[in-house]
């Protein structure tokens, strides 16, 4: 293996303020299946793009087949057989099979569409070539996620021109069952020697399958795995973390009082029997890859989605929450992953967000009482530090940081004592981040229950008193954090270790 | 498992109902099932059919959301000008039908085209757009006609009226080849595939490489042309063109589009749900008034329809997701 | 650059000021105290249409069926009036819950059914004709034109020399604007209307607002077709559906001219009065019916697509 097929050299790309590859380099040979891993952050999804012709480099060359592209643009890469399926699946619900997989491509005569031909070419593409049986006929809607999968890929690969084929993050939405029919697909494609980069938090799927492994860091390479064994898994997770969990977390023991809000055997579409308790003055995580369920237990606990089965207890009193009004009426508060989507109305005013839960306590009868109103934003914008100090600036003018103090003052106003935040500092810079966590531990110092969901395993054990691990729908573990290793937590919720192995 | 039963029962729900509708009315009337009231249907149905021919362009191209989907509610409007002025050109003017008709097409252009850019140039809401086009060409239809009613005695006019090819009526014949045409070129061609893909999902097809702007004003050329080709048909129809005919084919378009996505297999709109909506539609007219029901009751029977069968479709994607 | 960033945010208040300079200039009447009442007395009945209108669209909805609680409005009211011998107030209140019905009708599909407002309203619209056609026998007027004289003076009487019209749109804009800009439930409202999730996570309870929302849209229109009514002394089906675009453009016309893009009690206001200076005007030019209602609806597209792209441009 050691003619490249594609080399990518030196790369380097800075966004405002953010140098997100500084000299990275990524070399994939002929026919091998080669690993992109690294945390969040790490600059996978920027080389990736990179690659794609989707972001331009500041600096170095993309080398394919020997030959240096004078030009890194979508058309150029696809024409030079780079094909890439993204982790949306991009199709339409209605069309069939067929139509997805010639969707921009179709082959008609003169006489119309060569229907029959093209089923016949896709049926026979998915045995051939992904070994698998498949309807032409089938509409998408009909079909599991893995399936949909699958046609995303003979979408791409169906004109026989593919010669390296990037797969972003494949098996996220799918369960245990769906990945191994993806993975047959994608050896019968090697068998083919088709080259594939495969980008992937699951270290499990990355040493079961990946020939080659590059690991990023904060931008930089961290590590090439040029043979990757059953058991490489955690010399990948330390060369991934790198680093000691530092000065973020303003760590203090908690000493949970009694229990506040209970969860027992909850059950929803996407995770099953679910139950835990989170008491006072304790701050509980919820770690987990995307599509372990945690975002589904959040929005299920919210009253976002419904339950199917379980109950939930406040108080030691059984509540039963049809919409989030209800869960707010019971005390809880939800700082939401979307922030921008969720968790502020972005042509609202500071002032008006920061009193949008609260509406009630600033008003005479039902007008509004903008003094009072103000007074409280104002209040609160000093407490958090929100910038720029004007209450009147429209949320979609801030910064992430800001926007996400802004999610917080609210509810600090609403005054929740259960405190639910996913994905708390997403998109949030570094300074903002460590005031956020002080935010939080004030909160558990006050006697309020958190529970925190991240994908930041450092943040997890730096903030929490226990977490929560889910993988594929269950809670796999329980762990205190005192002592725990971020490579230890990063096993558990890649698969890639048993509990056993870890306490 | 008992949510999937239940998603199944409502999906085949509103067919039932017209199922048993004509049951029940194929019973009650002894006419109704014989080849003399067919034609009648199939006849009464023709305008409507060519428009909602437009309509299901525009709804395939732009998405099946009536808000920030595709719509194009100004299509009966265009078939009214349209029909002025052929009149008004033949009768009041005295030229040919040829000329009035590429004048016509002309007035039908320039509506699509403001549409179209109302829409994909200043991302208009369709709804918007076109119901404001819709009024504004009214307006004009009557500086055109003065508000009043204009006769029409062209042969070719007449012959789509009463003629007959093959012993069919003329007008069901010209539309069925219309139809034909319009389902070759929207389901059976590449380009309509890729129009179908525009609706579907933007961003599918943007990532297939499909430059959907095009499709969505090209979408709404068509509905005026839909919309210029209708307006023959309501002049044979009406032996002339008379002001205040488009509410109710306005009407009878947006429930005959809408409740042929209930026919069709994928629940989605498409030309043969269109013209199957229209056809229906026009029957339960004809087998109303052919088991004496009150006329002004069908309106109502209609609208409740046209809920029901949205109803079902936005209860059934619920049990779906 | 800058002569861009004056057209966004005053694109549209040019062209309403060159509309009146216009008719001033062309017409010597135009500007009379009489005529510009006049424009504010025809004007009445749009505006609490729009304000219902308003309402829904702040919300994030829209509503087609305003012109049947406009008919319901008045059909109850002059049934109540003629049939039942009922107090003039009484005969208010009636058509005002006629209307409410419309809206019951509404919430229950959108909120319950989940049927999005565009469909709702619409079937709402066509079931709501047909029942008036039925009731009607086919589209008669019910006419009385022995009404007690307290109701006919909603149309035709004075509060101070103010015809009372004009005192009635006035309140129910003064409490519009109150509900919509000065309260808590305005404030949802709108963000709903901003971002429904949002709201939503906030512990708004988002069904239950818009339930009320299109419930207050139709009781609102009603209140138009009381005065309606009143004035031609008899109830006419489909009457209400001639306000439905104007009321539309209002909203959008009003929403252009907010320095947020935001519907609003306001320039709702601003945008009618525009509509009604625009017929008024287009009159006293002595315009042929035909040619006036050709004029309008061009202007109305215009005014529109001007007003879209005034937003677009911020």
């Amino acid at each position: 293996m050691t003619d490249a097929l594609l080399k990518m050299c030196d790369i380097t790309k800075s966004f405002p303020g953010v140098l997100a590859l500084d000299n990275v380099a990524l070399e994939v040979a002929s026919g091998e299946i080669h690993g992109l891993v690294g945390e969040n952050g790490a600059g996978k999804s920027t080389i990736i793009k990179v690659l794609a012709g989707v972001y331009k480099a500041d600096a170095g060359t993309v080398e394919i087949d020997g030959h240096v592209l004078p030009d890194v643009t979508p058309r150029s890469v696809h024409d030079a057989g780079v094909r890439f399926i993204h982790q949306e699946l991009h199709l339409v619900q209605h069309f069939t099979v067929t139509e997805s997989v010639f969707m921009g491509q179709e082959e008609q005569t003169l006489l119309g569409l060569s229907t029959r031909a093209m089923r016949q070419k896709a049926e026979a593409f998915f045995e051939t070539a992904l070994g698998t049986e498949m309807s032409g006929n089938t509409l998408i809607r009909d079909l599991g996620i893995a399936e949909r999968k699958l046609v995303q890929i003979a979408r791409a690969l169906i004109d026989n021109q593919a010669k390296l084929v990037v797969f972003d993050e494949p098996t996220a939405p799918l369960t245990s069952g769906e990945t191994d029919k993806l993975f047959t697909a994608i050896r019968k494609l090697k068998e083919q020697g088709i080259a594939m980069i495969y980008v992937s938090h699951y270290l499990a799927e990355i040493t079961g399958i990946c020939d080659r492994v590059t690991v990023l860091r904060n931008g930089q390479n961290a590590g090439r795995f040029d043979e990757v064994f059953d058991d490489s898994a955690p010399a990948m997770i330390s060369a991934m973390v790198g680093r000691e969990i530092d000065e973020l977390f303003p760590k203090t023991e908690h000493t949970p009082a009694a229990p506040r809000f209970e969860v027992t055997d909850l059950s929803a579409e996407k995770f099953e029997d679910v139950s835990f308790t989170i008491h006072r003055n304790e701050i509980v995580g919820v770690a987990g890859l995307v599509g372990s369920g945690r975002e589904d237990l959040i929005d299920t606990i919210y009253g976002l989605a419904k339950p199917r089965s379980g109950t939930m207890k406040i108080d030691g009193v059984a509540q039963k929450f049809r919409a989030p009004a209800d869960a707010v009426g019971a005390g809880i508060a939800l700082v939401p992953r979307d922030r921008r989507h969720d968790g502020l109305v972005l042509d609202m005013s500071v002032s008006d967000n920061i009193n949008l839960a609260a509406l009630d306590t600033v008003s005479r009868g039902t007008l509004e009482n903008r003094r009072a109103a103000n007074a409280v934003a104002t209040d609160m914008s000093e407490t958090l530090d929100i910038r720029p100090r004007n209450i009147a600036a429209t949320l979609r003018l801030l910064s992430g940081g800001n926007q996400q103090k802004v999610v917080l003052g609210r509810w600090l106003n609403k005054g929740a004592d259960i405190f639910i935040l996913d994905e708390p500092t997403v998109g949030v810079d570094v300074g903002a981040k460590v005031e956020i966590y002080q935010h939080i531990e004030n909160l558990a110092q006050d006697g309020v229950s958190v529970l925190v969901s991240s994908s930041d395993p450092g943040e997890l054990i730096g903030l929490c008193d226990r977490i929560l691990v889910m993988l594929r729908g269950k809670i796999v573990a329980e762990v205190s954090t005192t002592d725990l290793g971020v490579d230890e937590l990063v096993a558990l919720t890649t698969g890639g270790a048993t509990q056993e192995a870890v306490s | 498992m008992n949510q999937t039963l239940s998603t199944k029962l409502l999906a085949v729900f509103p067919i039932a109902v017209f199922a048993c509708l004509f049951a029940y009315l194929s019973i009650e009337s002894s006419t109704f099932l014989s080849l003399g009231t067919f034609e009648l249907i199939l006849k009464q149905a023709v305008p409507t059919v060519i428009v909602s021919l437009g309509l299901a362009a525009v709804v395939i191209a732009g998405g099946d959301d009536v808000v920030a989907g595709g719509i194009d509610l100004s299509i009966p409007a265009t078939a009214i000008i349209c029909a002025a002025i052929i009149a008004d050109q033949l009768t009041n003017q005295g030229n040919t039908l040829v000329f009035a008709m590429t004048l016509a097409f002309g007035a039908a252009a320039i509506i699509g085209a403001i549409n179209a850019f109302l829409v994909v140039g200043l991302r208009m809401t369709p709804l918007l757009a076109t119901l404001s086009m819709s009024v504004a060409v009214v307006g004009l239809t009557k500086v055109i006609t003065s508000s009043r009613r204009i006769g029409v005695t062209d042969e070719s006019i007449v012959f789509i009226r009463d003629g007959k090819i093959m012993g069919v009526a003329a007008s069901v014949i010209l539309t069925a080849v219309l139809v034909v045409i319009f389902y070759h070129a929207l389901h059976r061609t590449r380009w309509g595939m890729n129009m179908q893909a525009t609706g579907g999902s933007r961003d599918a097809a943007e990532i297939s490489g499909i430059l959907t702007r095009r499709f969505v004003v090209q979408s709404f050329l068509i509905a005026a042309f839909a919309g210029w080709i209708a307006s023959v048909f309501v002049l044979a129809r009406g032996s002339g063109s008379s002001p205040g005919t488009e509410e109710n084919m306005l009407l009878e378009m947006v429930l005959a589009t809408f409740l042929g996505a209930a026919f069709s297999p994928r629940r989605v709109v498409t030309l043969w749900g269109a013209v199957l909506g229209a056809v229906v539609v026009s029957a339960l007219s004809v087998g109303f008034i052919s088991i004496g029901v009150n006329v002004f009751w069908t309106g109502c029977i209609k609208g409740a329809l046209i809920l029901l069968v949205v109803a079902s479709a936005a209860v059934a994607t619920k049990g779906r997701s | 650059m800058t002569l861009q960033s004056i057209f966004a945010r005053f694109g549209l208040v040019i062209i309403i000021v060159m509309f009146f300079s216009f008719f001033s200039y062309i017409s010597p009447v135009f500007l009379t105290f009489d005529n510009q009442v006049n424009i504010v007395e025809a004007s009445a009945i749009v505006l609490i249409l729009a304000l219902g209108m308003t309402l829904v669209v702040a919300m994030g909805g829209i509503d087609l069926s305003i012109g049947i609680a406009f008919d319901f409005g008045a059909a109850f009211a002059v049934v109540a009036l003629k049939d039942f011998g009922a107090a003039w107030y009484i005969a208010c209140l009636v058509g005002v819950m006629g209307g409410a019905l419309v809206g019951l009708l509404n919430a229950f599909l959108i909120v319950i059914l989940k049927i999005s407002p565009f469909m709702a309203t619409l079937g709402t619209f066509f079931v709501g004709s047909s029942v008036e056609r039925v009731f009607t026998n086919g589209g008669g007027p019910i006419s009385y034109r022995r009404m007690p004289q307290e109701y006919r003076d909603l149309a035709v009487g004075d509060v101070f020399g103010i015809p009372t019209e004009v005192v009635i749109a006035a309140v129910v804009c003064l409490v519009y604007f109150i509900a919509l800009e000065r309260s808590i439930f305005g404030k949802r409202i709108h963000a709903i209307g901003l971002q429904k999730d949002a709201a939503n996570v906030a512990g708004i309870p988002v069904r239950r607002y818009m339930f009320i929302a299109f419930i207050l849209a139709s009781a609102t229109c009603a209140i138009g077709g009381l005065i309606g009514s009143a004035n031609i002394r008899m109830f006419t089906p489909l009457a209400g559906f001639s306000y439905l675009l104007d009321a539309i453009a209002a909203v959008f016309i009003g929403a252009a001219i907010h320095p947020k893009g935001r519907p609003n009690v306001i320039g709702t206001m601003v945008g009618v009065l525009f509509l009604g200076m625009i017929g008024n005007g287009l009159n006293l030019m002595g315009l042929d019916f035909n040619l006036k209602a050709a004029l309008s609806g061009l202007i109305l597209v215009g005014a529109l697509a001007l007003a879209v792209a005034q937003q677009r441009l911020r």
